[in-house]
């Protein structure tokens, strides 16, 4: 498993600090950046502003261009850019005011404001990135995260993001903000569960949470933004699925993907795994409705999180690798199996003994 | 709860067909048309109503916004000018019975580009916006102009990002030089196959020497550019038409499975060989059964077969935004996405408005290359080309997925006043949205496994055919 956290030796700060690590014999590009001095096994020694910045990480780890988010008194930085990476995330708050049974990362209480820091750990990110912002729920905070896109846009405007919400705190008065900052800029991964309210309610937690999305999704509809409409496949909603693909050609024509996902078994979603993991290995006709509605009336869907067997062969191209570098894993059966170049495998924390019952290599 | 307003006609099956005019459709009986048009809507008949898109809460909210959406998506908005068809001579080496595209003999002088049009329309070409371009070269026969195609294609390759070039040629007379022109990646080509060879023969080469020789230059450019950078159109005389399976094996003996079946032209010089004006019945029933063949192919082969415009007009049922094809949009406004040089430089918003205006039908051109752009007269034709507000159309449940073509009306009757449903142009796009809806309402597996290939899903769901009782 690729590690998110990387070991650094005390540095004498009091505020947070954002730090590029750069490759020996190059230029400091900025004033975030630091210079590789020297490799003496695990222990790297950078040149930063003078002074010396020491990493400690296996010597075979690459890590050249990755921007870390050191804390006063703290040994342990947050590689919060990974250059070779696609799947960089920021997480930008852990409140939340929805309690979704499949939450991965669930919510906390506090919240410590690192938004200029993430501003420049941004704008300090590869040619071209995407970046994704998630919590807890972002918009929660949504000036400062406005505040925060709008200067990376204006530094850096190559850089994108790809912005998790659950789309509550959204109103018409944010049209013309998103408008302005484009199109291209913000992929919005929102959650729909159920087109029945009372059902995607109960699912996330929250009474009238059905009815706020709704007006969310219509401020991010005005503003003429790409949308990847999320559902997390689950026991609760099993059923509706054909019926909300319905409701999606229906109402939400404007998204640029439908994503339908498999169960990541972490946080609330391991807590929950029995009530609410769906094997779709051994049942699928809910799904293949579902994508045969959408497909049919032009709207892009994908299967995220499935593994390829998992799924009929004729349904295999609608189901890319998604699952992130650093979440995952193959499990032994595929060692053996054709298909592995092209599928997302496992999540590290799946557990195959509770989980799909009818796989095998391809 | 408002309700959006629906349209309704009857269907072989004894229900009616309802649609909105966001393209929303669903079939129920003649009951439930006396509660909605009385006002006595029960709430079964409300939540159906909801569910599926035909009504709203309140104005803004999600189901209204997304009507607006599905309504908006549906009107095609043209966007910069990307897609240049040229005609750099009017001459030809074959002298097909229905040609439509106006030609004189190969040796006519006169009527190719001279040197200072081909100065004007690279100037024109330089003056475009666009950083990606598509070229087709029409005629007469192109490739009677090598020199002209090599020139343009360079004067392309330097200016733009990307640029495609389409050579619409009738593979007669292809040189040494041609192949290599047609090989070459961003080229692609374009020509009539008349179904099989004996209609082929008949309709367009005459002789036995000159149908081998067009079949022999076909499997050589199948072979050597591959299947997808040929594309062949079969032109069909509804008066005589080829059995649909000839047509089939035809197509798939050279590997294209993509088959654009259309009538002999009512433009041009065909009118005056070919009666075109009244043969909307005929060609309907020819092309059902057209159709009708591709099921019973698709059913057994693990190859599948379309027919291009029926599938074109499958999907814009199916879906909005679906506004890609020329041929069939709203409003149809012509003159701005794509434009027609002439062979001697008169500007044109269409193939067919060149048609009209050079049989002095009414003038449709739009300037020339060296004086430029004058979109007046189209625009005023444009303002008139949308079937929004049309009484007939307003009344019809396939408003949403249909056009207008008002070339096509202004050729045929000479006036684009005409009542829609005495146009060809409606009698042909009722019968198919006819026969679409009876496939989507069908049960028959055969029927549901080409609209599943044709629609672009793995299987055609049953939901796709709702019926409210």
């Amino acid at each position: 498993m690729i590690s998110l956290s990387i070991q650094v030796e005390p540095f004498p700060i009091v505020e947070p600090l954002i730090v590029r690590l750069q490759e020996s014999g190059t230029e400091a590009r900025s004033q975030h950046d630091a210079v590789l001095l020297d490799i003496d096994g695990h222990r790297r020694e950078y040149n930063f502003q003078g002074f010396s910045f020491v990493v400690r990480t296996p010597p075979d780890e690459c890590i050249d261009g990755d921007v870390l988010l050191v804390l006063p008194g703290q040994t342990s930085a947050h590689r919060l850019i990974r250059a070779s990476s696609h799947h960089n995330t920021l997480l930008v708050t852990e409140q939340c005011d929805q309690l979704c049974v499949m939450c991965s990362q669930p919510p906390k209480k506090y919240h410590t404001d690192l938004f200029d820091q993430f501003a420049v750990a941004a704008a300090l990110a590869p040619q071209g990135a995407m970046i994704g912002i998630s919590g807890g729920e972002p918009l929660l905070h949504k000036t400062r995260l406005f505040e925060m896109i709008t200067k990376v846009a204006v530094e850096r405007p190559d850089i994108r993001f790809h912005v998790l919400t659950n789309g509550q705190h959204l109103e018409p008065s944010d049209v013309e903000t998103i408008f302005q900052l484009g199109r291209e800029r913000i992929l919005w991964g929102v959650p729909l569960y159920s087109a029945n309210r009372n059902t995607h309610d109960r699912i996330v937690g929250k009474d009238g949470a059905f009815a706020r999305l709704e007006l969310g999704l219509v401020t991010l509809m005005r503003a003429g933004a790409s949308v990847e409409l999320r559902t997390v496949v689950l026991q609760q909603n099993w059923s509706d699925l054909p019926d909300l693909a319905t409701f999606i050609n229906t109402r939400l024509g404007f998204i640029s993907v439908w994503a339908l996902m498999q169960l990541e078994r972490i946080g609330y979603g391991r807590m929950n795994w029995d009530s609410s993991f769906q094997d779709t290995s051994t049942e699928f006709e809910q799904i293949r409705r579902a994508v045969d509605i959408a497909t049919a009336r032009g709207i892009r869907t994908s299967l995220y999180n499935f593994p390829l067997c998992s799924v009929p062969p004729e349904y295999r191209d609608f189901a890319p690798s998604t699952i992130s570098d650093w979440k995952r894993k193959y499990l032994e059966f595929c060692t053996d199996c054709g298909a592995r170049g092209t599928c997302g495998g496992f999540f590290q924390w799946y557990s195959h003994n509770e989980g799909f019952a009818a796989l095998g290599p391809l | 709860m408002p309700i959006v307003p629906l349209k309704f006609r009857e269907s072989d099956d004894d229900l009616l067909l309802f649609a909105d005019d966001a393209g929303g459709y669903f079939k129920s009986d003649s009951k439930f048309l006396h509660r909605y048009a009385l006002g006595r809507l029960e709430p079964s008949d409300i939540r159906f109503l909801h569910d599926h898109g035909h009504g709203f809460e309140e104005i803004g909210d999600l189901a209204y916004s997304g009507f607006e959406h599905r309504f908006a998506s549906r009107q095609y908005v043209p966007h910069e000018l990307d897609y240049i068809i040229l005609v750099p001579t009017l001459r030809c080496n074959l002298a097909c019975g229905y040609c439509q595209v106006s030609r004189v003999n190969e040796n006519t002088p006169g009527f190719d580009w001279d040197e200072k049009t081909i100065e004007a329309v690279l100037r024109f070409l330089g003056n475009l916006a666009t950083r990606k371009i598509k070229i087709e070269f029409q005629g007469g026969e192109p490739l009677l102009r090598l020199d002209i195609i090599k020139r343009v294609r360079d004067y392309c390759r330097v200016k733009f990002e990307e640029s495609e070039f389409v050579i619409c040629t009738n593979l007669q007379d292809v040189s040494f030089e041609a192949w290599k022109l047609l090989e070459q990646p961003d080229v692609f080509t374009s020509t009539s196959l008349d179904s099989n060879p004996l209609t082929h023969q008949f309709q367009r080469t005459i002789t036995a020497e000159k149908t081998n020789t067009f079949f022999k230059n076909l499997a050589a450019a199948v072979e050597k550019l591959g299947p997808g950078k040929v594309s062949a159109l079969p032109t069909i005389n509804p008066h005589n038409p080829p059995l649909p399976q000839s047509v089939i094996d035809t197509f798939l003996d050279f590997g294209i499975r993509s088959i654009y079946l259309r009538p002999v032209n009512y433009q041009g010089f065909a009118r005056r060989k070919f009666d075109a004006r009244a043969s909307a019945k005929i060609w309907n029933q020819y092309h059902s059964s057209f159709i009708d063949a591709l099921v019973e192919l698709n059913w057994i082969s693990d190859q599948p077969v379309e027919e291009y415009y029926f599938v074109h007009c499958l999907r814009r049922v199916l879906r909005a935004g679906h506004n890609g094809h020329v041929d069939l949009r709203n409003p149809n406004l012509v003159g701005y996405g794509y434009l027609v040089i002439d062979h001697d430089g008169e500007l044109y918003p269409t193939d067919e408005a060149r048609m009209v205006s050079r049989i002095g039908q009414f003038d449709l051109s739009m300037g020339d290359v060296h004086s430029g752009l004058s979109r007046d007269t189209v625009d005023a034709f444009n303002a008139e080309a949308l079937n929004n507000f049309h009484p007939d159309c307003v009344h019809c449940p396939y408003q949403a997925f249909c056009g207008v073509d008002l070339v096509d009306d202004l050729s045929r009757y000479g006036r684009i006043d005409l009542p829609k449903h005495l146009t060809d142009f409606c009698q042909r796009h009722t019968y198919i949205f006819d026969k679409i809806f009876s496939m989507i309402y069908s049960d028959d597996p055969k029927v549901r496994k080409s609209l599943a290939i044709w629609s672009g899903s793995p299987r055609f769901d049953g939901s796709l055919a709702k019926v409210h009782r």
